[in-house]
């Protein structure tokens, strides 16, 4: 058009914006991504670790995968942790302040020299006692899955603790896929979107205990199937005496990443560099709250010291 | 990064309204202006606009990045719901024509009404002309002796899914028209 255009009415964006939040409320993702239990999520990133298992060369077992354990002993601190799992649901308090490497070293260990195929059915069948026992907990009225477990120097409700665990094998699959020259895997997005919401809640607190400074306010908005947006809020200054008391507004930061890209940084298998978020506001803030959120390793051992 | 068409649709899909602001304040003021183009500036633009974004927000994922840009999106869909906000309006005028055809006492249209009968109705009506005999009779019937298809069928004496593959091809000759009146720019 060669005309000049018209004037946009003043008013015009704030009825744009209500409007659109109207017909759809801000921080949903479309379309909806199917909701599944977190003993669901659990179980099906067992089984996705399960079928990369089952379907590695034997050469393969006997990489390097994390620390000093080959794949092989990575599968073993698998069931090892299965094996405290069950323990915690059965009220052991020997496993609440365990640690989460040490606790299952000697379940590593055991694996030198077996049969892989010895080692896969262990595991697999580890995991299966536990979504047993997980099912069982579900059925009773009085627990379910609120109920506040303690393992490995966390205490969190029952159904947190299944998508930790399912963050877990995830990220282990994934060293095993590298180990073993595979393509990284990426969860389901019912899976996935258990694990953003959980790893967003976390942020908050990550940010105070890395001291970054506070109050502030994130933005979050993690992109792709299972991601979504959060409006999070810290302040190591909180206190519940002087709530009431002028505090200065939070300054405001927003990160733009990719939910499965977030998801490897919460489990420090990625840097804040390599993930290459797109922010807005102040970016020294930002830089504070990435680097908290790699110190939460979902993959559990350090998430132990910060739960 | 961050100002790419790609990732504000990502955002939006993800529900993060800071996108839709920030596309409104990219692209709100071209929007308007191709509404206002074709219904003229005022409220019936305020309303294609409010529908065009209030579209990219619920569906943003039928926005594809790969396919054209979002500028090109958003005017595209601007004008196709400027053209159906035209067609709406031309559909209520042929109501009302009948209306004050049978109460001819009642006062006249309001200048709005009269501006669009006198720009746009008469371009229909002289579209509708040009239609062959036969379509031209149920379309009259129809929009503007306000019969339904089954009374149409009657009055003519043919079969009423005749009345409506008639009324199918002269509104598609229609829309046709108006597409040719209403989307070409100068």
């Amino acid at each position: 058009m060669t005309a000049a255009q018209p004037a946009v009415p003043p008013d015009l964006r704030a009825r744009v914006l209500d409007a659109s939040r109207r017909a759809r409320a801000a921080g949903e993702p479309v379309p909806e991504v199917p909701a599944i239990s977190p003993a669901e999520a659990f179980s099906r990133a067992a089984d996705a670790l399960y079928r990369t298992l089952s379907a590695l060369e034997s050469a393969a077992w006997s990489r390097p995968a994390i620390r000093d354990l080959d794949v092989q002993g990575l599968v073993g601190h698998l069931t090892g942790v299965e094996d405290d799992v069950r323990r915690c649901l059965a009220g052991d308090p020997a496993v609440s302040l365990a640690g989460h490497v040490e606790s299952t070293q000697a379940a590593a260990a055991r694996q030198a020299g077996r049969d892989p195929a010895q080692t896969l059915a262990e595991w697999r069948d580890a995991v299966s006692r536990t979504l047993a026992l997980v099912a069982a907990r579900g059925h009773d009225g009085l627990d379910g899955l609120d109920t506040c477990v303690a393992l490995h120097g966390m205490q969190l409700p029952l159904r947190a603790l299944l998508v930790v665990r399912a963050f877990e094998l995830w990220v282990h699959e994934n060293d095993i896929r590298l180990a073993a020259g595979l393509p990284l895997a990426v969860p389901g997005p019912s899976v996935l979107s258990l694990m953003t919401r959980l790893a967003a809640s976390l942020l908050p607190g990550a940010a105070v205990r890395a001291g970054v400074p506070g109050p502030g306010r994130l933005h979050l908005v993690l992109t792709g199937p299972g991601g979504g947006t959060w409006d999070l809020e810290w302040d190591p200054e909180w206190d519940p005496e002087t709530a009431s008391a002028a505090r200065p507004g939070p300054a405001e930061v927003s990160i733009v990443a990719d939910a499965v890209g977030f998801c490897r940084l919460v489990s420090d298998r990625m840097t804040p560099a390599e993930l290459a978020p797109y922010i807005t506001g102040d970016r020294d803030q930002a830089a504070g709250v990435l680097t908290a959120a790699a110190t939460l390793a979902l993959d559990l051992p350090e998430f132990a010291a910060a739960g | 990064m961050g100002g790419t068409d790609a990732l504000l649709a990502a955002r939006l899909t993800a529900g993060d309204d800071h996108a839709l602001a920030e596309v409104f304040d990219r692209f709100g003021a071209a929007v308007y202006g191709a509404a206002a183009y074709v219904v003229g500036a005022g409220g019936g633009a305020q309303d294609v606009v409010q529908d065009v974004f209030v579209e990219l927000w619920s569906h943003p994922h039928r926005y594809d990045p790969d396919a054209g840009s979002l500028r090109g999106y958003l005017m595209l869909l601007a004008r196709h719901r400027a053209v159906d906000a035209i067609r709406s309006e031309l559909r209520r005028i042929a109501r009302q024509e009948r209306h004050y055809r049978l109460t001819i006492d009642e006062g006249p249209p309001s200048p709005g009404e009269q501006v669009l009968s006198a720009d746009l109705a008469s371009e229909v009506r002289a579209a509708i002309q040009r239609l062959p005999a036969a379509q031209r009779q149920v379309v009259e019937l129809a929009y503007f002796e306000g019969m339904t298809c089954r009374e149409a069928a009657s009055a003519v004496g043919i079969p009423e899914g005749t009345v409506k593959s008639r009324l199918r091809l002269a509104l598609a000759k229609l829309e046709a028209v108006l597409d040719r009146q209403l989307l070409e720019a100068p």
